[in-house]
């Protein structure tokens, strides 16, 4: 027993049908394999492929093996797509907190393809998926993150949700926000929300630069 | 005349190189990108950068772009490098899997960036100067890097006094011979290290890898942005055995990339696990 010499052979692999050149629709049958070795390498070999969205889909819903989901996941936000996007927001419903979670990070990295698809989840009937869509808003690089959270502010009928807008205003808000946060601080008569906007107010005043 | 490279010429060739490798240089490297585009340009005769970036990505046989690749991926490293690391390996991680595996089992140790062989060859001497368990145990020790250059280096096995300032006085005089002013590491070690040519954005290369017990991917994945990371978590993750180790830099963290593995705190290093099993 020891340092194995190098044998200069490549060593042999189990066999994986993943493994040879497969076109797109091979590569469907294998997200359904029963193995998660191969479900999970098909999810990997299909983030090149826009057609594929709509099967990473359907399996991400019926997937129980968390790295296969995680993979699947992954290849949704390379692929960046609006259809994409928009699949991933139906897990924002979703009862499995850790499906939820991992679509909203998946979301965040995908701004230009979520743009279009926030706007409806703002509008949502549900405060929860509101909520979600505040969360996605935290950290999506996007030069609109700004007007939606005000939007929120000024328009949603639910406290939860303004807070959650305002807690990231409070932190990445500018001088337009300055009105919307008065408005806010009258709109709701509660004193976390009051207490929130002056502070919000307070720091935005601070970050000026002295004249 | 020298070629000039505008800022588009910038992003259009950076997006190409990020979709190749993972690796996205920020404007802050735009100097060190452009001296190496000017260069290459010139020794192909272009006329342009237009011309050289239509060869590069058309090039059946990928020459162009593994040169090009192999002057943008040069990362200077030395012997015993975080070696905290290693002490962990041979302390905890390598009794741990040991006291798991079958005993017939050989362990895989991966090295991915292997650079110029600094870090497998340090692996190595720990293993044979550290775990007295290798008598009862086989080993195999593997390394890949995406510049074959460097891998040409690594075969080679001659370093500097710099590099190998870190390596204990003992270990120089029975791993090391002097050639010049450099020195050459023995037979014995350049013969148990395999190395290769693997591209960790590529998940088709990583998977010339299989049942990987250990991995040591340190201060690559820092070039990557986050998506390419998780990427490359996954392709890892992928070829990596049950119960299997990962040791990242001492700046990077597999919580910031990817869920998949377990935080693994022992004295020496934080370390992350793939589960042994998977609910």
């Amino acid at each position: 027993m020891a340092l194995l010499q190098k044998s200069g052979q490549p060593r042999p692999a189990p066999d994986d049908p993943t493994g040879r050149i497969l076109d797109v629709e091979a590569l469907e049958r294998c997200l359904h394999d029963p193995s998660a070795d191969i479900r999970r390498r098909a999810a990997a070999d299909l983030a090149s492929c826009q057609q594929a969205t709509q099967w990473l889909l359907t399996q991400l819903q019926q997937e129980t093996i968390p790295s296969v989901r995680q993979v699947i996941i992954t290849s949704l936000t390379r692929i960046n797509t609006t259809e994409a996007v928009q699949g991933l927001a139906t897990c924002l419903r979703a009862e499995d907190a850790r499906l939820r979670n991992d679509a909203i990070e998946a979301m965040k990295q995908m701004p230009d393809a979520m743009a279009p698809v926030i706007e409806e989840l703002l509008q949502d009937q549900d405060p929860d998926i509101r909520i979600f869509a505040v969360n996605i808003l935290e950290s999506l690089c996007h030069e609109q993150v700004e007007n939606w959270l005000l939007d929120v502010m000024d328009n949603d009928a639910s406290i939860n949700v303004v807070c959650a807008a305002l807690d990231i205003i409070g932190e990445v808000g500018t001088e337009i926000a300055l009105p919307v946060l008065e408005r806010t601080a009258r709109r709701f008569n509660d004193a976390y929300v009051g207490f929130a906007c002056d502070l919000a107010i307070r720091r935005i005043a601070d970050s000026r630069p002295a004249s | 005349m020298t070629a000039i490279i505008s800022q588009d010429d910038f992003l259009v060739f950076r997006e190409y190189f990020y979709r190749k490798t993972g690796i996205r240089f920020e404007s802050s490297k735009r100097y060190f990108v452009d001296k190496r585009l000017i260069d290459r340009i010139t020794a192909n005769d272009c006329a342009s950068f237009r011309e050289y970036f239509t060869r590069l990505r058309f090039q059946a046989n990928g020459e162009e772009l593994q040169r090009l690749t192999n002057l943008l991926t040069v990362n200077e490293t030395y012997f015993m490098r975080e070696e905290y690391q290693f002490d962990c390996l041979t302390s905890h991680i390598l009794p741990e899997l040991s006291e798991h595996l079958p005993t017939d089992k050989i362990i895989n140790i991966w090295c991915i960036p292997s650079s110029s062989g600094e870090e497998p060859y340090s692996i190595a001497m720990q293993l044979l100067e550290n775990w007295p368990m290798l008598r009862n145990r086989d080993v195999r020790l593997l390394a890949s890097d995406i510049n074959t250059r460097m891998l040409d280096m690594a075969e080679e096995g001659l370093y500097s006094e710099r590099s190998i300032r870190n390596v204990p006085p003992t270990w120089r005089a029975r791993y090391f011979s002097r050639v010049g002013d450099m020195y050459q590491i023995c037979d014995e070690l350049r013969a148990c290290v395999e190395f290769s040519h693997v591209n960790l954005a590529n998940p088709v290369e990583v998977r010339r890898q299989h049942a990987i017990d250990v991995v040591f991917c340190r201060n690559l994945l820092i070039y990557f942005d986050d998506l390419s990371r998780k990427e490359a978590a996954e392709s890892l993750y992928d070829v990596m055995s049950p119960g299997g180790f990962i040791c990242l830099g001492h700046s990077e963290s597999m919580g910031r990339i990817s869920p998949l593995f377990t935080v693994r705190k022992f004295p020496e290093a934080i370390v992350y696990q793939k589960p042994w099993e998977e609910s």
